[in-house]
């Protein structure tokens, strides 16, 4: 286990022992290790590189380290930045999880349950990796769908995030009311610059999936420059589109399974618009 | 001081709606701020501290010197033949100290707790995935681990039975065939038929107990060639001659030491460890360690039965009940352990607590290659208690009544009689606590409050929106039997000695955290009037008490506890009352002070037992009972324990999403014999009724346990807890219990889901015939 603070050291670490793993917070990690699946041959503690604990402005973005945690991304002066993360943050398991548990790691994981995940899809972030060879740029969603990998000595630095100063939402259905792993959840943003309006659907398939042409037609229907005001009947449309994009009917006869996945699906990807519409 | 007296204040004031007369005895007019004692008081538990600050030793704490540390080889497959198994390659191990398999066992192959029909090792079969196959000792827990992953054993997969209704026509899964169990209770007329009938088809599934600290257990090998094993054994003294029967031991060669017990609402320890672990210690001479993982703990214990099962009940057109009909299908697992009599309490209680003319149940138990079943609390009535609520609701939508209402019309009472023809001899007030939940005013709606501060489904900040959110208020009435049923022989020992003033009950009843340590202290208190009491730890060399299951403690271990404490105050008074010239009765110990009937005698009781030692060991055995016969006709059960319960719900009708706002409760107690205690026990059953209604399930597919874990197995957390309202303690004593009390602890596991299940019936209009109820199933129109 080496514990570097900056994160060239840690690249370092990771180039001179090509077999080391970089652990952050470890919730996910360190149980697989306690469970006997993984054994790492050693530990880069990510712990220690305060550049990556904070975030800073960089022309009309966010550049967010890749070691902030969610109990930090929950509190409100984040929350008034990128509400939607704050959001997913809060909701990503009890405290202690929360308190441990960082950014960097949900990605790197990629857990298809990762709260973080449909946010930042929405939000199209940009990851920042850092390795031997300099920085390089990569879209989260590259990596999440495994278009591009991390390679031997590569860290997520930072994930840029656009600021975009108007409402977004996370909402997830689970299991239980205390915290708990996500059978659906939705990110969605609005993009009033770009008159867009950017939706992702987490858990329900291996990475967070966009419906891009529901996206599309609903933005179209959005008087931007007005109230912002959808008719319930659009609502219930984008809901039943997002669906039906998001969860395929697998077969004939339709499981009855997939029937509710894909409701609950519709009814968040329609509450979700409907409160970013309104609030 | 304040921080306790606050605390009993309010677990006081919870229980106060109907019990008036609870203060501690003599507390008026001590001066000093007084400690509770006695039966009655809200006495805390010994080890409370410790537990808190987590200084408390668990099996898993434990420690010797040179141990070595045991890993055990699970099967991978439900349902496979083994073909060969090669431990060379694991004892070549650097640091592997022994490898042991099915030919190492010294004695008998087979074992359970009641019936000895599971390997200790599997050797020709494994019959579910999770069965041993074999351990290995090693000086490092990860050698073990790695040791026992290296162990090469070739499997002919087989096709699993998983469905128990395939289990009747597969091949022989077991040399003692797949029914375990077949019970056709036959009471009244099977011709006759009501006005109006309702069918069901109610599914059950597979709670896991999940106790809090997984199993874990040291075993160290004694000179005389016997073997201790230190566990968190809940029945120690079966768990020492089914060890001692496997080594190839004399009984009394092998002691069973119980540890702090870290959570047990089903049979602690899981033999599967233990007995490997005792073997190891033979084998290698050295102390051994086993602590299990999460997943080797929910792959190994007894779950509680999935269950089957198809009703229909007639009533006449005022909802009297007039015939229930039911088939009742359990699945035991792969092997017997407890569920003959799980099956039991289903068939004799499939009626609910109500009244029922004519009665026709078909009960059966079979083998299959899923997850084992065996003793859970409230087994077998659970299950049965979310079908017969079900069908009441049926029929109340059937018949346009109230379903408190039809409830009431039909409710058992004391001299009624059940389906097996057994007469209910004991309080019965089951109308009085229906009364009492149905009666209490609900619970406000949030919308006086501010809408951030609603808890929706879905918790806060969660999916949950108002407009979709429909309330709904549903019933649930259960039973159960205390005691082992249908001839087991109850008996617990108990020994008191007091010493200069200070006493110690000697008694092999484990407090599983139902607080029988804490009840054993409350009797001598009451009865010899000392302060001090301590409980001493409980090992085999103990005289047996039996498990700690179906409230048995309280009554047969408090009974003997009584006993002794009442002999020992006989041996106190005798020299005294001898000098008076009066009988021991005329006596009486209150307050730390003897005093005679008419005053003129009195001394503390510290004075009187200064010097001496005085020691008495009874025993308690309650009235016997017998088998169902081939009608399932029997007096099988000693005593019956009522509990009825409203629950209120929100469910978030489009996603399905469930939150339990409040459950009132009002339980049939008997007595009360430490209020704090009481209400603990009652919340702590209800929450685990609300895991079973909602979100427990162990999942299998084709007999593989999936997700073994705590994320993959959602226990109710504090926000998933509902507010528990305690309306009502019935105090009616049960003259045969030892101080008239009942056992508290099952009967709101058992009619908890029942109640949720109802509540969301109300509230979706959905038939909810699932448990636990599944998101699917509470997604109801917006208009219905």
């Amino acid at each position: 286990m080496t514990l570097p603070a900056s994160l060239d050291e840690a690249v370092a670490a990771l180039t001179a022992m090509p077999a080391a793993v970089p652990v952050a917070g470890g919730t996910d990690l360190m149980a697989a290790v306690n469970a006997g699946l993984l054994r790492p041959a050693a530990l880069v503690g990510l712990g220690r590189i305060n550049e990556i604990r904070g975030w800073q402005y960089q022309d009309g973005h966010a550049l967010l380290g890749a070691g902030l945690t969610h109990a930090r991304m929950g509190r409100p002066d984040f929350a008034a930045l990128i509400p939607a993360l704050a959001a997913a943050a809060r909701a990503a398991g009890p405290p202690q999880i929360r308190n441990a548990g960082t950014l960097g790691g949900n990605i790197a994981s990629a857990a298809p349950t990762g709260d973080a995940l449909p946010v930042l899809a929405a939000l199209e972030a940009v990851l920042v990796i850092v390795g031997p060879g300099g920085q390089r740029e990569i879209p989260v969603s590259h990596l999440l769908a495994g278009r591009e990998m991390l390679r031997p000595g590569e860290l997520i630095g930072f994930v840029r995030v656009p600021l975009l100063h108007a409402p977004q939402v996370f909402l997830k259905a689970t299991g239980r009311t205390g915290p708990g792993r996500a059978v659906a959840s939705v990110g969605l943003v609005l993009d009033p610059a770009r008159r867009g309006v950017r939706c992702a659907i987490g858990a329900v398939a291996p990475m967070p999936l966009r419906p891009l042409e529901a996206e599309q037609w609903v933005a179209s229907l959005i008087d931007w420059d007005g109230g912002r005001i959808l008719a319930p009947e659009a609502l219930e449309a984008f809901g039943e589109y997002v669906a039906a994009a998001c969860v395929p009917d697998q077969g004939e006869p339709v499981a009855p399974g997939v029937l509710h996945l894909r409701r609950t699906v519709a009814v968040l990807a329609r509450r979700a618009l409907g409160r970013a519409l309104t609030s | 001081m304040s921080g306790q007296d606050a605390a009993t204040a309010t677990a006081t004031a919870a229980v106060n709606a109907t019990v008036t007369a609870m203060t501690v005895p003599g507390a008026a007019e001590a001066a000093e701020p007084q400690v509770p004692r006695g039966i009655g008081a809200s006495v805390e538990a010994a080890d409370t501290r410790a537990k808190t600050e987590g200084t408390f030793p668990y099996a898993a704490d434990l420690w010797a010197e040179g141990l070595l540390w045991a890993a055990v080889l699970r099967s991978p497959h439900a349902h496979a033949r083994i073909l060969s198994i090669d431990t060379k390659a694991a004892a070549e191990m650097p640091g592997v100290r022994a490898v042991v398999t099915h030919a190492d066992v010294p004695g008998a192959t087979t074992h359970g707790r009641r019936i000895a029909d599971r390997p200790v090792f599997a050797h020709d079969v494994v019959r579910h995935h999770g069965e041993p196959i074999a351990a290995v000792a090693a000086d490092h827990p990860d050698t073990a681990r790695l040791a026992a992953a290296a162990i090469a054993v070739e499997y002919e997969l087989l096709d699993p039975v998983t469905d128990p209704e395939q289990s009747f026509g597969a091949p022989a899964l077991h040399p003692d065939g797949n029914l375990i169990r077949h019970i056709p209770l036959r009471y009244g007329d099977p011709e006759a038929t009501g006005e109006v009938v309702v069918e069901g088809l109610y599914r059950i599934g597979r709670q896991d107990p999940a106790p809090i600290g997984a199993e874990a257990g040291l075993a160290v090998p004694r000179p005389d060639g016997g073997v201790e094993l230190y566990t968190a054994s809940t029945d120690p003294h079966t768990d020492r001659d089914l060890a001692a029967a496997c080594f190839g031991l004399e009984p009394d060669r092998v002691r069973v030491v119980v540890t702090g017990v870290p959570g047990a609402t089903a049979d602690r320890e899981d033999a599967a460890f233990q007995l490997p672990l005792g073997l190891l210690a033979l084998r290698t001479g050295c102390p051994v360690k086993l602590a299990a993982t999460r997943e080797e703990s929910f792959l190994g214990h007894t779950h509680r039965h999935p269950t089957l099962l198809r009703y229909r009940h007639h009533a006449d057109a005022e909802g009297r009940l007039i015939k229930v009909e039911a088939q009742i299908l359990m699945d035991a697992g792969a092997y017997a352990d407890a569920s003959a009599e799980s099956l039991a309490a289903a068939v004799a209680f499939a009626c609910g607590p109500y009244v029922v003319p004519h009665a026709f149940v078909e009960g059966w138990v079979v083998r299959t290659n899923n997850p084992p079943s065996g003793h859970v609390r409230g087994e077998g009535a659970m299950q049965v208690c979310a079908a017969y609520e079900g069908q009441m609701d049926k029929l109340a939508a059937a018949l346009g009544i109230d379903g408190a209402e039809l409830r009431m019309r039909n409710v058992l009472a004391t001299g009624d009689l059940l389906p097996t023809g057994q007469t209910v001899t004991c309080p019965a007030p089951v109308a009085e606590l229906l009364r009492s939940v149905r009666d209490v005013e609900l619970p406000a709606l949030p919308k006086d409050a501010p809408e951030d501060e609603w808890l929706l489904p879905g918790g806060p900040e969660g999916a949950g929106e108002p407009g979709a959110v429909r309330r709904g208020v549903g019933y649930g009435v259960g039973m159960v039997h205390m005691l082992g049923a249908e001839g087991t022989d109850e008996v617990s020992t108990a020994t008191v000695k007091v010493i200069g003033g200070a006493a110690t009950v000697i008694c092999a009843a484990v407090d599983t955290g139902q607080g029988f340590g804490t009840l054993a202290r409350q009797i001598v208190q009451e009865v010899l009037g000392v302060d001090e009491v301590a409980v001493a730890p409980v090992d085999t060399d103990q005289p047996p008490a039996g498990p700690s299951a179906h409230g048995r403690h309280t009554w047969v271990s408090g009974g003997a506890v009584e006993r002794a404490a009442k002999m020992v105050r006989t041996q106190l008074l005798q020299p005294m009352a001898h000098k008076l010239g009066m009988s021991t009765e005329l006596l009486q110990i209150q307050d730390g002070r003897i005093t005679s009937y008419d005053g003129a005698f009195s001394m503390s009781v510290a004075e009187a037992m200064a010097g001496k030692e005085l020691w008495a060991t009874a025993q308690c055995r309650p009235h016997p009972t017998e088998p169902l016969d081939a009608d399932g006709q029997g007096d099988a059960f000693v005593g019956l324990a009522f509990c009825a319960i409203r629950a209120v719900v929100d469910v978030d009708i489009e996603l399905g999403s469930v939150r339990v706002v409040e459950l009132a409760v009002a339980q049939d107690v008997g007595r009360i014999l430490n209020p704090r205690q009481l209400e603990a026990r009652i919340e702590a059953g209800v929450t685990q009724g609300v895991g079973a209604a909602l979100t427990e399930n162990l999942r299998t597919v084709a007999g593989l346990v999936r997700h073994p874990d705590l994320t993959g197995y959602a226990l109710p957390t504090a926000l998933d807890s509902p507010t528990v309202r305690i309306v009502k303690l019935v105090e009616e004593r049960d003259v045969v219990a030892p101080f008239g009390a009942k056992a508290a602890s099952a009967v709101p596991v058992v009619t908890t889901p029942a109640a949720i299940a109802s509540a969301v019936r109300a509230a979706t209009g959905r038939p909810v015939n699932r448990l636990p109820i599944r998101p699917s199933a509470a997604v109801a129109a917006p208009n219905s």
